[in-house]
């Protein structure tokens, strides 16, 4: 191995990678063994337990750095080759992740009794993930002494890192996530958790009031009326009123469009009806003028059936279901303290109560428009400011290294 | 819009590729026969610089085309790393002034664009709510600034993997790709970042090892072992390189290659492709 006085024999003078992939390989090999044995996956620890690990933890580092900061070992395991491999470990692991499907349900399989299809929960992971933060640790205290650009530069990145990896290992247990539906019979005050199971009352309940899309004006394709397939394009043609667009050889030119509307023989009416969906009445014409044809078309909705215009024998005009440009719920929220009042809530822009943020997820897809209900989700993560603080550390540390790149080495 | 492209596309291509091919002649006599030719370099500069300024022309008018930023599909994002790689390696070339370099972007600029010329994506002007954000543009910039500059240290990692045993060479190429390294993985943590800050806001979460998000950490940790690795190993080695050869091969899977891959299925990051 490069690097390493090679006379040495091993686990004797000043470590080195040989020492450190015995480690790291010993412990992988035992983390694989114990979650077989065990049959049991790693669960986070919660507060204030997880406190208390993480207390110990910065205790350790500190400790070492500060009295063993001269001793071979305190050296080695806060040196750049045990850091190689600390890194080389964990982007394996994550390698695999990156490979191997995984499974949410615990089953009998090898992969899994070997926890490569959980690798999240397994418990080399977990070891893979202390003794990086160990590592990562053990140097970022080790300079902590020095002061100097450079070094503050070295400090944010790495002690950013650390206290971001820190904070979500630890926090991990105190997150919860919610998803609760909701509707505008009466409140709901229960959700599901990852493992759909129910989370019992929340300390808050939340009614829809109502429930509203935006959309963007719909698609026109051609399908090829034979196999029904549709007909491959690279360019788009969106139905709104007056305009004319070109798609496939045709050339289409949308008369009226009408964002609710029912259809009766072959015509369309505007109605603002549960139910009711876009239609639009189009001419279209073939590029050489030969065939013109026109008529509605609609996509149809979960209540009625859409509508084709016949171009040819061969080929059908359609329009395809409209894509949300953005929707939003008016919600009434209940607290367990007896305040009741009103939010909107919309993606992108949750509304914060009693500790928990509640997001804008979903809503009844098939239904659309026309949805009863609409989906939430409910999340507490009070290690938030902490992997922020670090995550901001690790922005600052990225343009130090943009404007710098890599110094000459001495 | 897609007539356009293809009008674009091989005017741009064809100036690209001249450029390269006197850039190749320029490079490999200056290194046979130290030899060097201005009248030639300033054809090539002319050439790679008009076909910068069409496909800066194209992107602006394919962003005013759909009415949003165009980097929403995977092709989107290949005709900016098609920009972002001449744009970076002509700077990189302007403060090293190290030509092979500036090949690498014509290399990168020719190979995306070509890519997209022969399959053509459905436009859209559509972007799902959770992309209306104000996270959406930063983050996929420094994304493929760091991707772009990542690409230039790939290439001169495979230059200096040909030329290493050969006394001729400069041996500038370590510095440059510690340099670069530096520079992009930089930009990579801002787009992990920044990604990290737009989850939260829209999806309630930061971080969830989604396979998109997996990838974007094996490619992130791969690039932080060269880092390191560098740190011990400071003469030139030829791992060294061959970190960086197989960091790039994993970007690209994070980048592309992941739709093509099972775990890929179910991410809800995948560049859409309709
Ligand atoms: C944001 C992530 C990281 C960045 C940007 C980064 C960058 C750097 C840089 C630029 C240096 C050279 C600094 C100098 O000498 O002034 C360095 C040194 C070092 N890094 Fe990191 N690093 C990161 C994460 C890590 C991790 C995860 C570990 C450990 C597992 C680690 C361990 C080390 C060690 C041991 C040194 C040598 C320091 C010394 O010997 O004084 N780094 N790092």
């Amino acid at each position: 191995m490069t690097g390493n006085p090679e006379n040495r024999r091993m686990w004797s003078g000043v470590w080195g990678y040989r020492e450190s992939i015995s480690i790291t390989g010993g412990l992988f090999l035992t983390g694989i063994a114990l979650g077989y044995a065990l049959k049991r996956e790693v669960t986070a620890v919660q507060w204030p337990a997880n406190l208390f690990f993480g207390l110990f933890f910065i205790l350790i580092i500190g400790f070492s750095a500060v009295f063993f900061r001269k001793s071979d070992t305190f050296r080695w395991l806060s040196g750049k080759k045990n850091a190689i491999c600390a890194i080389a470990w964990y982007l394996i692991v994550i390698t695999l992740l990156g490979f191997v499907p995984q499974k949410t349900e615990p089953s009998e399989d090898l992969l899994y009794r070997l926890g490569f299809s959980h690798i999240l929960s397994s418990h080399y992971f977990l070891f893979a993930q202390v003794y990086l933060l160990m590592s990562l640790g053990m140097v970022t205290a080790r300079r902590m002494n020095k002061l100097s650009v450079r070094n503050l530069a070295f400090l944010i990145n790495h002690f950013g890192l650390w206290l971001t990896l820190f904070a979500i290992g630890l926090g991990a247990g105190d997150l919860q996530r919610v998803r609760m539906i909701i509707n505008k019979e009466y409140p709901v005050y229960e959700g599901y958790d990852e493992h759909q199971e129910a989370t019992g009352d929340l300390g808050l309940a939340i009614q829809l009031l109502d429930f509203s899309i935006d959309f963007y004006p719909p698609k026109a394709y051609i399908i090829e009326g034979s196999s029904g397939e549709v007909l491959e394009h690279d360019t788009y043609l969106s139905l709104k009123e007056g305009e004319y667009g070109e798609i496939n050889g045709w050339k289409i030119h949308t008369k009226k469009y009408l964002e609710y509307a029912l259809g009766m023989e072959e015509q369309y009416f505007p109605v603002y009806e549960t139910g009711a969906m876009p239609a639009a009445y189009v001419v279209a014409e073939s590029l050489d003028g030969s065939i013109i044809s026109e008529g509605w078309i609609s996509c149809g909705s979960y209540r009625f059936h859409g509508r084709y215009l016949e171009l040819t024998k061969g080929q059908l005009l359609a329009m395809a279901q409209p894509e949300a440009k953005s929707y939003r719920s008016e919600i009434k929220i209940y607290t367990q303290e007896g305040d009741i009042f009103d939010a909107g809530l919309s993606v992108g822009k949750p509304v914060s109560v009693n500790g928990w943020k509640i997001y804008q997820t979903s809503y009844d897809t098939e239904r659309g428009r026309w949805s009863e209900i609409s989906i939430v989700e409910l999340v507490k993560d009070p290690w938030i400011s902490v992997v922020y603080a670090g995550m901001i550390m690790m922005v600052l540390g990225a343009f130090y290294l943009i404007i710098t790149g890599k110094r000459k080495q001495e | 819009m897609t007539e356009t492209l293809k009008i674009y596309a091989a005017i741009i291509l064809s100036l690209w590729g001249l450029a390269l091919i006197l850039l190749a002649y320029d490079v490999l006599r200056e290194f046979f026969f130290r030899k060097t030719s201005r009248p030639l370099a300033v054809i090539y500069h002319v050439l790679t610089l008009i076909g910068f300024g069409l496909i800066v022309t194209y992107t602006l008018s394919l962003w005013i085309h759909l009415q949003r930023p165009p980097m929403r599909t995977t092709g989107e994002t290949r005709l900016w790393y098609s920009l972002f790689g001449i744009l970076v390696s002509y700077s990189i070339f302007l403060v090293w002034k190290y030509k092979a370099l500036l090949g690498g972007g014509l290399f990168f600029g020719i190979l995306f664009l070509a890519i997209n010329l022969s399959n053509p994506e459905a436009l859209s002007n559509t972007l799902a709510p959770a992309l209306q954000s104000n996270w959406f543009i930063p983050h996929v910039i420094v994304y493929i600034l760091a991707y772009a500059i990542l690409g230039m240290s790939w290439f001169v990692a495979v230059i200096a993997l040909i030329t290493r045993k050969n006394p001729r060479w400069g041996g500038k190429e370590f510095s440059i790709a510690d340099n670069l390294v530096h520079i992009g993985f930089g930009f990579l943590t801002l787009g992990l970042v920044f990604g990290a800050f737009w989850a939260k806001e829209a999806w309630g979460h930061y971080w969830t090892w989604d396979p998109k998000e997996t990838w974007a950490m094996i490619t992130w940790m791969a690039y932080l072992l060269y880092i390191h690795y560098r740190l011990v190993h400071k003469k030139d080695n030829t791992q060294a390189l061959w970190i960086l050869v197989i960091a790039f091969v994993l970007l690209i899977v994070c980048w592309f290659g992941i739709n093509y891959i099972a775990v890929g299925e179910n991410s809800v990051h995948t560049y859409s492709t309709n």
